[in-house]
């Protein structure tokens, strides 16, 4: 039956979830309206800024793009997910310490994109943070401080300072 | 977006069964990153979607010295990318990808769903045509083989009919001192290019007299065309600067290009020149190579 | 508006004393990296915006949109939509009775939702509010709407033609606002100019770019109280015309500010049709109503940077020293007035910065046209004036034979030595400028007299390197409107919550704030709270615009906390048996100047406050008068006076490749941009501000952004069509501080980041040329254009 919902199992940041959901609901709907999952942002809706991007099975997606049913049976993070308690991801922590927050709408997307980046690559070039940073729009810090955030993360995260 | 049924099928048997019933009122989702976009803004509402995602089975590269390269049509991007078989004996491939939107579109973007959606201004097309390659197309009635060149038909239009799916897509091993290149018109990176060239050369081992060449052009057209004139100029000559300029220009002469936001007809017609003959340089270059 | 009365100059520069700066100690937190205050909150995730904020028993609004640019209605049919099951409320223009607003009294002509005539495309005409957004979306299909098209004018040459459509017919010729000022005797000077040039630019129509689209909950907690949760980065401005549309005191208007994804001055400063139709449809439901735009919404109905056409007219001596300049400016406002008077005005008022000018005219003319409005966008109206300005000075230099760099330095205004001041031809007084240094900075910064040497075709590149110097305006003067207050509240265990009506919208006052408040006090940045605004509770602040609220809001803060610690600093003086001048807080310690064991902890003197006798509650209060005294303010007719409180200067040097057979232009990496904003309260932020304000809607000016338009329709409504700048084009650049520490700003402040955003346009635009000899004078430089200008420049060498 048309819209008729379906069943989806997922699991995000970690717990499993049973919901159904209209077929027509994308992965973004689901993450905000159904369970409440406010950090990763609802931007464009046209695939464009990226603000809505997560990681889905290690990769970094947008969530406006891909169906909520598509998803079932995978295991999604959202920003949500990458702060151990009170203690921040270092890609968190850098992007704050280098002062590479301004308004912060597309941080939540950033963020995961860079996690995505540096879960795959440790030790990206410039140009290889620059290509990830090209997926998600910003409009006021004109991204220096961003890719330079990013590095500095990369740094860390191999042990080094 | 309007409401519409949902399938998943786990195999391409059970796709090509709902594909055949539904037939006109069925549209395929696989990755999506093109159809979710002109469904949300209301140009396209089926009825029914099948979402093929799932179907792991089309999700492969393989290459053979004989029979080539066989990819999945549910093969991503990003995989492709990222292939070391890919890289080693398709190289033009993983640079296209690398260029072809962002990140996010190519992790869950597949080359199946970016052939069928038939852009004019995609990249894939060009280069396959360029490789010669052949699409595998099966419905419940049995299999086709389709020639890439002959898949677009017009802007978004492609040779499938409403019970088709697309399985494979077969590149046959170049011949030897074959150079394949790529190159396209880019303001920011990932763009679609305002236009784009894939050329392919073959050379004659020693007088390197240019034996076999294909020259496809994108957003040129209202699919991506492959300029025969131009390659007539190519052909049986060796290559130089003067021949390339030439080609160039009769590239340009035998493109149609479209007038839009970006770029305007006449712009588009200098740019073909440009594109053709940058792209036919590198290929050149790797022909040379071996 | 119009005004011609001739205004003679001064030919010398009046100097007065004012307050000499003690601004040069030691400080603990100020000018120091200051770790942003909101910045984890962001990061994580935490930080709610409009849209992330939900209600029990909300509904969700969405506006029915007209199809036609310019028409008359001619009746309204909702009798279908309120039929639709799930459909609680809907709203049309008729429901306002009659309500106008607009940015000043004698500027309101627009409606919440068109009643009698539409004046773009896709103007609200009515709105529903429904159980999901689905119905909500079905029922806008369902209202009937019968038009009456008209024809329209889409640009402001159509507009200003005899006999056209008029889009607000009682505004003839379309005029929306104009000016004329004349400083001095310009056709005097250009007799006696060595050399006169004219040269036309255009600079495009721009979105704000802002990545969060408008957004608006509202709900009515009873039948006269209203309460707002816009994305607005100036709330009080949906407070006051709320306020008004619904007639209820201000005191029962509570607008609260969720975190903001940006402003620029933009539509998240002023009023859209979203937040009157959640109100009223709250009011007509009684229950709470979203509104959320898409970015399809905002990049066709929103506002828009004015495109505008600038002929300007520069006599120069024979070493290149401005005599006179005098500009024609042509604007397209759109369809309401809006903020073009301001905008208009900025185009001209600062023409007489970076550098020394004696003699100015101009006539300015802002059209109505059947566009969606433009309005303020970060480096409203100087960016416009600058950039053709800064492009003509090196097309004179290129004339004269003077490198483009010594050009400017000869034509710099002098920092005035402290104490003094230096006066404009039409009254703009500086008490510090740094452009001369800035200039001198930006040309070592990119090793200047090394490169100007080198050859700049390298294959089918080429490479140059440009400059442009910038001012901005910072505090804002636009009378009373302008004032605005800040209170410090001390709490019992000597923890401090500094309440605020200013916004930040991201460029991080909130955290400069806590940080003046926290160096005033003698205490922790980690002691200060600053909550969001919410007009029940933060007293008055104008908002997020002409760069106020650092110098003006930070003025505020910084009276409230002195008042504070003058209470405090009273309590100890007694303890101690001294003078309450005698003592300091620092290290959050009181202590006696002249014997610094005599001291007390903080917590323990707040406690002793509190609870001994008198036992007071300790809340400090502080204004901000800069606003709108001292010099008085800026007179729009005759384009005198003081537009801020001060102002800030950047010198910009960018480095360019061009592709010499596509015409497609890039920034490298060797990019410079020195910024005077006489003392930097927060490095790292000041860093960001200004690389951004240069990048986004400088570059994206200069190289990428612009609106395509086919008769009120936009071609190009999405952020990849609409080219917004991205990562991998950002050129990473290097900012120098230049200190000039003005007497004028809390801790010698002046505004970080619109002055990059005028110096960069003509930075781009002259590397091209030093890169390609090509002048490209209408924005964005696209690929397109300047391939033809390389081929036009090509066959005219042949010849």
């Amino acid at each position: 039956m048309k819209g008729e919902p379906k069943e989806l199992k997922i699991k995000v940041n970690g717990k499993l979830y049973e919901l159904k959901v209209k077929p027509k609901a994308l992965l973004n709907d689901v993450l905000r309206d159904d369970l409440k999952l406010m950090g990763t942002k609802r931007g464009c809706l046209e695939s464009i800024c990226g603000v809505c991007t997560i990681i889905m099975d290690g990769k970094a997606v947008r969530s406006c793009s891909i169906l909520a049913l598509q998803a079932n049976g995978h295991e999604v993070t959202t920003i949500e997910g990458l702060a151990n308690g009170d203690k921040l991801h270092p890609i968190q922590e850098a992007f704050v310490n280098h002062g590479a927050i301004e308004c912060g709408f597309c941080i939540p997307g950033r963020v995961m994109m860079a996690k995505a980046l540096l879960d795959e690559n440790p030790n990206p070039t410039r140009e290889e943070v620059k290509l990830a940073m090209q997926g998600v729009l910003c409009a006021d810090v004109g991204y220096v401080k961003q890719i330079e955030a990013v590095e500095i993360a990369a740094v860390k995260m191999r042990g080094g300072e | 977006m309007k409401d519409f049924e949902y399938f998943a099928p786990k195999t391409i048997e059970e796709s090509l069964s709902l594909l055949s019933q539904y037939r006109e009122e069925v549209k395929i989702i696989a990755g999506g990153q093109s159809m979710l976009v002109v469904m949300r803004q209301g140009l396209l509402a089926p009825e029914y979607v099948v979402d093929i995602k799932g179907i792991n089975v089309l999700d492969y590269i393989t290459f053979d010295e004989r029979e080539g390269l066989r990819m999945g049509a549910l093969t991503t991007h990003r995989t492709i990318e990222k292939s070391p078989i890919i890289k080693k004996y398709f190289e033009v491939l993983s640079e296209m990808e690398k260029n072809l939107a962002t990140i996010q579109t190519r992790n869950w973007g597949t080359i199946g769903g970016n052939l069928c959606h038939g852009d004019p201004a995609g990249d894939p097309v060009p280069i396959l045509i360029a490789l010669d390659a052949k699409l595998k197309l099966k419905s419940l009635s049995g299999e086709r083989i389709v020639i890439m060149e002959g898949f677009s038909k017009d802007i978004l239009e492609v040779d499938l009919e409403p019970d088709e799916m697309l399985i494979e897509i077969q590149v046959p091993v170049p011949r030897s001192h074959t150079g394949v290149a790529h190159e396209k018109l880019m303001v920011m990176q990932g763009d679609a290019g305002i236009v784009g060239a894939a050329v392919s050369i073959t050379l004659k081992p020693g007088d390197w007299v240019c034996e076999d060449t294909r020259i496809v052009i994108s957003n040129a057209a209202s699919v991506p065309l492959r300029v025969r004139e131009a390659e007539k100029r190519l052909i049986g000559k060796v290559i130089n600067g003067h021949l390339l300029a030439e080609a160039g220009e009769v590239a340009s002469g035998e493109a149609d290009p479209p007038l839009d936001v970006h770029a305007s007809i006449e712009y588009r017609r200098e740019m073909v020149k440009v594109f053709v003959r940058r792209a036919a340089i590198r290929a050149l270059e790797r022909a040379k190579k071996g | 508006m119009a005004g011609k009365r001739q205004v003679k100059a001064k030919t010398s520069v009046v100097l007065k004393e004012v307050e000499d700066s003690t601004l040069r100690e030691e400080y603990s937190i100020i000018g120091k990296p200051i770790p942003r205050v909101d910045a984890r909150a962001k990061v994580t995730g935490e930080a709610k915006y409009a849209a992330d904020i939900e209600a029990a028993d909300m509904l969700w609004g969405a506006i029915k949109r007209s199809h036609h640019p310019h028409a008359r209605i001619l009746n309204i049919d909702t009798s279908k939509a309120e039929r639709l099951p799930g459909v609680k409320a809907v709203t049309t223009g008729k429901d306002f009775g009659g309500f106008k607003w607009g940015w000043s009294r004698e500027t309101r002509d627009e409606e919440p939702l068109a009643v009698k005539k539409v004046r773009y495309l896709y103007e609200g005409v009515a709105a529903v509010a429904a159980i999901d957004k689905d119905i909500a979306e079905e029922a806008c299909e369902l209202i009937e709407v019968e038009y009456e098209p008209l024809p329209g004018v889409f640009d402001p040459f159509e507009a200003m033609k005899e006999g056209a459509p008029l889009v607000h017919e009682d505004r003839p010729g379309n005029i929306c606002v104009e000016y004329h000022w004349d400083f001095g005797d310009v056709e005097k000077a250009f007799a006696g100019s060595y050399l006169v040039r004219e040269d036309t630019f255009q600079t495009p129509r721009m979105a704000k770019g802002y990545i969060e689209p408008p957004a608006v909950l509202a709900y009515w907690p009873d039948s006269t109280h209203l309460t707002v949760i816009p994305a607005k980065g100036s709330p009080y401005f949906p407070y006051r015309i709320l306020s008004n549309c619904f007639n209820l005191p201000l005191s029962n208007v509570r607008i609260i500010q969720p975190f903001i994804g940006s402003d620029f001055g933009g539509t998240k400063n002023d009023m859209v049709s979203c937040d009157f139709a959640a109100p009223m449809l709250s009011k007509k439901s009684g229950k709470p109503v979203k509104i959320v735009y898409t970015q399809f919404d905002e990049l066709t109905t929103c506002l828009r940077r004015h495109p505008m056409w600038i002929t300007i007219k520069t006599g120069v001596t024979k070493d290149g020293r401005l005599k006179a300049i005098q500009t024609k400016v042509i604007s397209d406002g759109g369809a309401y007035t809006r903020m073009s008077p301001l905008s208009n005005f900025l185009t001209g008022i600062c023409m007489a910065l970076p550098y020394q000018l004696p003699n100015f005219k101009t006539e300015m003319h802002c059209y109505f046209t059947n566009n969606p409005s433009s309005a303020a966008m970060r480096g409203h109206g100087i960016y416009h004036t600058r950039f053709a300005g800064d492009v003509q000075m090196d097309m004179i230099a290129e004339e004269l034979g003077i490198d483009p760099v010594e050009m400017r330095l000869r034509n710099a205004i002098e920092n005035p030595k402290p104490g003094k001041i230096y006066e404009t031809i039409n009254k703009l007084h500086l008490a510090t400028c740094g452009v001369k240094e800035c200039i001198e900075r930006a040309a070592q910064g990119i090793q200047w007299e090394e490169k100007k040497k080198s050859e700049r075709v390298k294959g089918n590149k080429a490479f140059g390197i440009g400059f442009g110097a910038g001012t901005y305006l910072s505090g804002t003067k636009l009378s009373g409107h302008n004032a605005c207050a800040a209170m410090v509240r001390v709490c019992e265990d000597g923890s401090v919550n500094y309440i605020t009506g200013a916004s930040d919208v991201g460029q991080g006052s909130d955290t400069v704030m806590c940080a003046m408040v926290a160096e005033v006090l003698g205490i922790g940045l980690e002691d200060i709270d600053i909550k969001r605004v919410d007009s029940a509770h933060t007293p008055v602040d104008p908002g997020s615009y002409g760069s106020r609220v650092t110098v003006l809001a930070g003025e505020a803060a910084v009276n409230a906390a002195k008042d504070v610690k003058r209470v405090l600093l009273e309590v100890a003086a007694k303890e101690f048996g001294v003078k309450p001048e005698e003592m300091d807080i620092k290290n959050k310690k009181a202590f006696v100047k002249a014997n610094p064991e005599m001291s007390i902890p903080w917590a323990r003197l707040v406690r002793m406050a509190c609870y001994t006798t008198p036992g007071m509650v300790i809340i400090g209060r502080g204004q901000s008068t800069r606003g709108v005294s001292t010099y008085g303010l800026a007179d729009f007719t005759t384009g005198m006076g003081d537009i801020g409180t001060n102002y800030s200067f950047t010198a910009q040097a960018q480095e360019v490749e061009v592709d010499l057979e596509t015409g497609v232009v890039k920034c490298t990496d060797n990019s410079v941009i020195a910024h005077d904003c006489g003392f930097p309260l927060n490095p790292p932020a000041v860093d960001t501000q200004v690389v951004g304000g240069a990048y986004h809607p400088g570059v994206g000016a200069a190289l990428y952004c612009e609106f395509k338009m086919d008769k009120g329709l936009t071609l190009n409504p999405n952020l990849v069509d609409y080219k917004l700048p991205r990562a991998y084009e950002a050129p990473m650049t290097k900012v120098i501080h230049v200190i000039t520490n003005d007497p004028f700003g809390p801790f010698g402040a002046k505004e970080a980041s619109e002055g990059s955003t005028c110096s960069a346009p003509p930075a781009i635009i002259n590397a091209i040329h030093d890169a390609t000899g090509v002048w490209i004078k209408d924005l964005p430089a696209k690929p397109e254009k300047v391939f033809w200008a390389l081929k036009e420049k090509r066959e005219k060498e042949k010849r």
